[in-house]
């Protein structure tokens, strides 16, 4: 992490970062989130036989008030802090210090003072975010940090930095009555070769639009769009190579994983299959007259 | 870093990969996390730096494969090849 240790803008004192996945559990409770990609959560108490193999066990345990900063959150853009090494990730945020080991599995481990309440559920969603990230890593697919847009011909993909138009699009979208699966952060899994198309899939983490309760089926995937504000609407083909360096600089914390970027790299080529594709430079307008450009 | 010129030796720096894609490359900078697409020139550069041959051998292979008059290839090299090693993306074989 250059010349800072991981934890140091959260820690009291990250040279105390848990080496292990080991410490006091907040209990007994036990969460399972099963989506298509395997149950991959589970709260607190002993690890158990458990029938899916494929799952991911995450254990929660319970650290100390005084193992954190006080940290003054006013005007301050939060960032999870992510050190990631050939064996394991650790990170750590406000009130969360968490790993990631492959032992040889993925499986997890948070360790944070509160056990419950909204707190906790933020502290749990920061860390979910970035298990999830890892966990589609594994299964050939990506987390983007995307507005993903459905309609019956599937979903769309809307790709950009922050500041470039992806709350304005799912604006736009809900407008025009469609349905904004997130806009925040999806999931792209591969298909089935040429008969089945990369498919997109709801996340539980959205932003401003989108609803993190409600089910939603998987769409194929029906397009990728680099967003650009502009005075104008018009559609720009994207190469595969800049295709797929957009879904890399869209893929959060995986991206900054130096030991893990390229098998990114390998899924993101992977989703998106040689020979024309279906990915463009989206430069639009505030005033939503783009739409109709996208089924040309 | 001593000037460039035709007998300079290069490779890509220790941070830096690349992929071949199609006509393109994407090259990922891992400490500056930063993500670039490069042309079929460029990304014939990056695999021609392979830390044996020199960027005058860099040129004489280009000439063989674009069509493209030697003066504006020697020139337009010399100087992205400058670009790419100011930007730390191309170091020294010798680590000089």
């Amino acid at each position: 992490m250059g010349t800072t240790r991981c934890g140091e803008a959260f820690l009291a004192n990250p040279d105390l970062f848990p080496a292990r996945r080991a410490g006091e559990p907040w209990g007994d409770a036990v969460i399972d989130l099963v989506r298509r990609f395997g149950a991959y959560c589970r709260e607190g108490g002993p690890p158990a036989a458990r029938a899916d193999t494929a799952g991911v066990e995450s254990l929660v345990f319970r650290a100390a008030e005084a193992d954190f900063r006080t940290i003054d959150v006013r005007g301050w853009e939060y960032a999870l802090d992510l050190d990631a090494a050939p064996e394991a990730v650790r990170l750590a945020g406000l009130r969360l210090v968490a790993r990631l080991d492959w032992r040889p599995g993925l499986c997890g481990a948070l360790w944070t003072p509160d056990g419950g309440g909204a707190e906790f559920a933020g502290i749990f969603e920061n860390f979910c975010r970035v298990l999830v990230a890892y966990r589609l890593l594994e299964r050939g697919g990506a987390v983007l940090h995307c507005a993903a847009i459905s309609d019956r011909g599937g979903a769309r993909l809307f790709l950009g930095r922050s500041g470039a138009g992806k709350s304005t699009v799912s604006r736009l979208a809900l407008a025009r009555g469609l349905t904004v699966l997130s806009d925040d952060l999806n999931a792209l899994f591969p298909g089935g070769g040429e008969a089945r198309p990369p498919f997109v899939e709801k996340l539980p983490f959205t932003g401003d639009y989108g609803d993190s309760r409600s089910p939603s089926p998987a769409a194929p995937l029906a397009g990728l769009y680099r967003l650009a504000k502009s005075e104008a609407d018009s559609l720009q083909p994207l190469s595969r190579a800049a295709a797929a360096a957009c879904l890399l600089a869209c893929s959060p914390f995986v991206n900054a994983d130096a030991h893990r970027r390229e098998r990114l790299l390998a899924n993101l080529l992977a989703l998106l299959p040689a020979g024309p594709v279906a990915a463009w430079e989206l430069r639009f307008s505030l005033g939503g007259g783009f739409w109709p450009i996208l089924n040309r | 870093m001593t000037p460039l010129d035709a007998g300079s030796v290069l490779r890509p720096s220790r941070d830096v990969r690349y992929r071949r894609i199609e006509d393109e490359a994407v090259v990922i900078r891992q400490r500056a996390a930063e993500v670039l697409v490069m042309n079929e020139v460029a990304a014939r550069i990056l695999e021609l730096a392979d830390g044996r041959r020199t960027v005058g051998g860099w040129i004489d292979a280009l000439a063989a494969e674009f069509d493209v008059d030697r003066a504006t290839l020697e020139r337009d090299v010399l100087a992205f090849t400058a670009e790419l090693a100011a930007e730390g993306m191309l170091e020294p074989a010798d680590g000089v």
